[in-house]
């Protein structure tokens, strides 16, 4: 029997496959991504943000291993290992993850494949700007029509709930009902909570701070925090530079295991109802500058079908 | 840009039809609860048993739809849920018979999900049961030595012998929406959520 959220491939579905992949690997290397390999075992890590979520196995040491659930973690950490991780380097990398995730559906398997690249080691919107011009290119070359990508900046909704002062778990309620758009669970809880004034005003225009480019001028007014204000300044730099790209925004993106600290970005194409790529910066959380994306296979064969 | 609707069968349609054409949204006609889903111009429909709304929405086969929160809450499902539509109001209670003070050891629910999470919430260790209709009788023959369900105004439990003891969820009818067709169908859908909200604000106040 094979095990749930595992797939075999053959004929032409495999070929197309490996046809795919070699697409996407030779537009990354064009772009001047050099090759990496990082192990499918690692070590267990409880501050892994898919700690939970991973396989484990037990070695014969007795000590548990964790099977590889995501690749920048894991690039990251083989980068600090090397003393590679201040310097400027573009690395891809292509591979199988895993995940326990109990249920097995459309493009979300518990085995599945990753490809994706990472700008090590600068830090500016022209890097940013390079990395959303190659997934947009990336996508053309899966063959996804009318891809539009999603921008994010964490900051805003992390700096406007920590302005409210609340206990953790309380913030924590507030980011869920943020990151679900339930705006009348969200004028709930900050009445029970007491917030009010400019921050409950701030924070109930969240969910609602998504759409094409007039969304920004309404994000600037909310922008409480000067980290929120220099994100946006930033976008603002990273739009000029990538004119080409159709682009979105939603400010009120809020999900809960990130290690994103700069622009987030998400891809979405008409007619498939879940996102094809995803990545952003991450300064400062598992390296001192960088930023990354990821595209799934099995969504990108899904969508392009 | 075409948008299609998942609306759940049962006591929630009436008013989810109602809602969603009272706010602009042109919905083909049904010819009864037997069909299963109709085509029209700008959007199709599609009629779903009220627990099979999330997953629909979630993976884009629907663009949107209505469900109750206690549905919702138990599918656990990725979704946007925009605007609390107010009608078809229950809530979802611990049942047990007068009397039984004794540890809760086993469950009996339709909702395993939330009943999972309530007890683990209270440090409970009890089993539970995934039961599909009647779910008081669990209590009332000892199945179980308690019960979570829904409560609407508490006739049938008090036939059954059984007391409400705990408000475990309130729930009202949900929009939900999938998380791309928001940003992709943008045109139609955010003038929809504004029109509804408006609509739900001012039938509670």
């Amino acid at each position: 029997m094979r095990p749930e959220g595992t797939r075999v491939y053959l004929g032409e579905e495999a070929r197309r496959r490996e046809a795919l992949l070699g697409a996407l690997a030779r537009l990354f290397d064009e772009a001047g991504y050099a090759p990496v390999e990082v192990p499918a075992l690692e070590a267990q890590d409880p501050a892994h943000p898919l700690y939970a979520r991973a396989f484990k196995l037990v070695d014969k040491t007795g000590e548990v291993l964790m099977l590889r659930s995501e690749f920048t973690t894991a690039l990251a950490k083989a980068l600090l290992a090397e003393g590679r991780a201040r310097r400027e380097g573009r690395y891809r990398y292509a591979g199988r993850l895993w995940l326990r995730e109990a249920t097995a559906e459309v493009g979300r398997l518990r085995e599945f494949t990753q490809v994706g690249v990472e700008l090590v080691g600068v830090s500016s919107p022209e890097a940013d700007a390079e990395l959303l011009a190659l997934a947009y290119r990336a996508l053309e070359a899966a063959g996804v029509g009318r891809a539009v990508i999603e921008v994010g900046l964490p900051s805003f909704v992390h700096d406007l709930l920590e302005a409210a002062r609340l206990p953790a778990e309380d913030c924590e309620a507030l980011r869920r009902a943020v990151d679900r758009k339930a705006v009348p669970e969200l004028a709930d809880l900050l009445d029970r909570f007491g917030v009010t004034g400019r921050v409950r005003q701030a924070i109930l225009a969240l969910p609602d701070l998504y759409g094409g480019p007039e969304v920004l001028a309404e994000a600037e007014r909310v922008a409480l925090s000067e980290r929120a204000k220099l994100d946006l300044a930033w976008l603002a730099e990273v739009r000029r530079r990538v004119s080409e790209v159709p682009m979105i925004f939603d400010f009120g993106m809020a999900r809960r295991f990130d290690y994103y600290t700069g622009l987030t970005f998400r891809a979405y194409t008409p007619d498939f109802g879940l996102p094809l790529l995803g990545g952003g910066r991450y300064d400062g959380g598992l390296l001192p500058f960088a930023a990354g994306f990821a595209l799934g296979l099995e969504r990108l064969m899904e969508a392009a079908a | 840009m075409k948008l299609t609707v998942a609306l759940p069968k049962g006591r929630l349609f009436e008013a989810s039809h109602k809602a969603l054409r009272a706010a602009g949204l042109e919905l083909p006609t049904i010819a009864g609860e037997r069909e299963l889903w109709a085509r029209g111009d700008a959007t199709d429909l599609i009629l779903l048993r009220n627990g099979d709304v999330p997953v629909y929405v979630e993976l884009g086969i629907a663009d949107l739809g209505v469900v109750g929160k206690d549905n919702l809450e138990e599918s656990g499902r990725d979704l946007y849920e925009p605007v609390d539509l107010g009608f078809g109001a229950c809530r979802l209670s611990l049942i047990r018979r007068p009397g039984d003070a004794g540890p809760i050891r086993r469950v009996a629910s339709k909702y395993p999900g939330i009943t999972e999470r309530w007890l683990r919430a209270r440090g409970l260790a009890a089993d539970v049961i995934k039961l599909h209709g009647n779910v008081e009788l669990a209590a009332v023959t000892g199945l179980a030595d308690a019960v979570v369900d829904v409560v609407e105004t508490g006739t049938t439990l008090r036939k059954a012998g059984l007391e409400e003891r705990e408000v475990i969820l309130r729930s009202t009818a949900r929009l939900v929406v999938n998380k791309t067709a928001l940003k992709l169908k943008a045109e139609r859908l955010r003038p929809l959520i504004a029109r509804l909200r408006q609509a739900a604000k001012s039938a509670r106040s």
